[in-house]
């Protein structure tokens, strides 16, 4: 006590403190209210909004009827059927990325791969319009070589193919949404790719094991969370898409984005929209919910 | 190995043993390097093909090009740049786009700091960085109805201040975290010893702080411009009927059907952002 009263340089730094620390919350408040103002406060709002005219939940109770049910699930399946498919193609390409490709490919091919997400994703699925039309560019080969007589339904054509409830995505939607996430998923992979350490791979094969062993005891265990992460990225912003659905999707692949928009825009029924909104939202952040619950993926997307 | 001393008969079996390893062992590699390379190949083909196809495209004659072309032209091109809804879309999507970049990543850097470096409660860092994360984990259209239906409520209304309010929140956590994650590596004692030496918090920021983060806001202010460039959704809820931005004016030929025009509109608009992309990987590995 005695010590400290002799010490007069004291209340000067506790001062300096404080002056700093209000400086500090001065300039967090601009960025603050920002977010706060655009992300909080309109999901209140549409909280709110799901429960009005004044307290109901029949807006709630309305979302089971009609078609509701079978859009969500199909949006979610297509999330689901889309991201994994990404996966797949992510996988072989960063391992050859990052423990094959000689050095100074490395940089320019990433680059390459990751050039689309700058890309303007209307004009992207837009380019898949003439891929796939009847006279499109595949058609017009395929009949020229006489492969087939007439042109193939290959655009805005259902697959038809369904596991149980999972329908999955017709040719031209599903190839749209992986031409547009694609990148997501690959940089995301190769980061993690990167940090496996070869040795491991070697050490497996010199013990004997095949290519599916090395992938699935060695690769898999390594660079899970890389891939999770990826998922997490692009599973909802695939759900909840509305461009591209619109430009590609079949008229039965109605998805949830297009439905909200049609209440938002046409049919002006915002507490019915809101309701459509919360409870996507709400399925979508239980994915997040059980994805985010390991370490090493909280630590993968961390670097999002 | 000391073969030579080894009885005959084993070690013809061993060499024989290694020999086959060490061949099996190479065509598995030489297989499994072309099925890894091949995908490689039909990946990159996948991404840039739909490209080709629309740049070959957009020398058709005709505004519905028949494959294969009947001459080229590059008439879609002055079509496309004498379009004044097109040109008035692209100008307000770049004038959008330069505001989100530069005020997005000024209040980046504003957030950046508050999380990594603000003296104040872990608690209020955390919800800092909880409030900007959000638009990385709500789906678009949900925060895009959301900002639109609280605009509706409140009497803003649609148009240019919606849109980029909107396009600022959403280039904002990608701001935060690019430079926060910069931040998080510099070295705190040089900015202690700064203001050890006499000078103000001002100071320290100008001549410390910020020359040693320049090369994330300049990769931040490229990204957020290529993302609020490109972004569609959010501006087609909060747009009106006054505002037209590049994509939705893309978006509006795709629905009508003008193909021509669009292709050649598409490549210019690919060469545009792909400028923007190019100047961001020659500053800032992506890795």
């Amino acid at each position: 006590m005695s010590g400290e009263t002799d010490r007069r340089w004291i209340p000067l730094p506790v001062d300096r403190d404080r002056r700093r620390a209000l400086a500090d919350a001065a300039l967090a408040a601009l960025p603050a209210l920002l977010a706060t103002a655009l992300g909080v406060v309109p999901l209140l709002v549409l909280l709110v909004e799901s429960v009005s005219p004044p307290v109901t939940l029949s807006n709630y109770a309305d979302l089971g009827g009609s078609v509701y049910p079978a859009v969500m699930f199909r949006s979610l399946g297509i999330g689901v059927v889309v991201t994994l498919v990404c996966l797949a193609i992510a996988y072989p390409v960063t391992y050859w990325l990052a423990h094959r490709c000689p050095a100074r490919y490395r940089l320019p091919v990433l680059v390459s791969f990751t050039l689309p997400l700058w890309l303007n994703y209307v004009v992207l699925n837009y380019t898949w319009v003439w891929i796939l039309a009847s006279e499109g560019v595949v058609n017009t080969v395929l009949t020229g070589l006489g492969v087939v007589d007439r042109p193939l339904d290959l655009l805005r054509t259902a697959s038809g193919v369904g596991v149980g409830a999972l329908e999955l995505p017709g040719l031209s939607l599903g190839l749209g949404f992986v031409h547009i996430y694609l990148p997501y998923v690959l940089l995301t992979m190769y980061v993690s790719m990167e940090r496996l350490d070869y040795r491991q791979v070697e050490a497996a094969r010199d013990l004997g094991a095949g290519s599916l062993r090395v992938f699935l005891d060695v690769v898999v265990p390594e660079t899970y969370a890389g891939a999770v992460a990826g998922a997490l990225i692009v599973y909802a912003r695939i759900a909840g898409a509305y461009a591209t659905p619109q430009i590609l999707a079949a008229p039965s692949e109605q998805m949830i984005a297009q439905i909200i928009t049609t209440q938002f825009y046409d049919v002006l029924d915002y507490p019915f929209a809101a309701a459509l909104s919360v409870a996507f939202l709400a399925v979508v952040l239980v994915g997040f919910g059980v994805g985010a619950l390991s370490t090493d993926v909280r630590a993968e997307l961390k670097r999002w | 190995m000391g073969e030579g001393s080894e009885p005959a008969v084993e070690d013809g079996d061993a060499s024989r043993l290694r020999a086959d390893g060490r061949i099996r062992r190479h065509a598995v590699t030489t297989v499994r390097g072309g099925f890894f390379r091949a995908t490689v190949v039909l990946t990159a083909l996948f991404l840039y093909c739909p490209v080709l196809v629309v740049g070959y495209l957009s020398l058709a004659p005709a505004s519905q090009p028949s494959i294969p072309l009947e001459g080229a032209t590059l008439r879609w091109y002055g079509a496309v740049l004498t379009d004044g809804r097109f040109v008035r879309g692209l100008v307000t999507s770049t004038a959008i786009g330069a505001v989100a970049a530069v005020v997005g990543t000024a209040l980046g850097l504003l957030a950046a700091r508050t999380i990594v470096r603000g003296r104040l409660p872990a608690w209020f860092r955390a919800g800092v960085a909880l409030v900007v994360a959000i638009p990385l984990f709500v789906p678009t259209v949900v925060v895009a109805l959301g900002i639109g239906v609280a605009a509706g409520r409140v009497g803003l209304g649609f148009g240019l201040g919606p849109v980029v309010a909107g396009h600022l929140y959403w280039v904002l956590p990608f701001s935060t975290f690019l430079v926060a994650s910069r931040y998080a590596t510099l070295d705190d004692r040089v900015a202690e010893a700064a203001r050890d030496l006499g000078a103000d918090g001002a100071t320290v920021f100008r001549t410390v702080t910020l020359p040693r983060l320049w090369p994330a806001l300049v990769a931040s202010v490229l990204f957020c411009f290529a993302l609020s460039f490109n972004e569609f959704l959010l501006t087609f809820f909060l747009a009106g009927s006054g505002v037209t931005t590049m994509p939705l004016e893309i978006y509006g030929k795709v629905r009508i059907g003008a193909t021509s025009f669009l292709n050649a509109a598409s490549v210019l608009v690919l060469l545009l952002s792909g400028a923007v992309a190019a100047a961001a990987a020659s500053l800032e590995p992506p890795t």
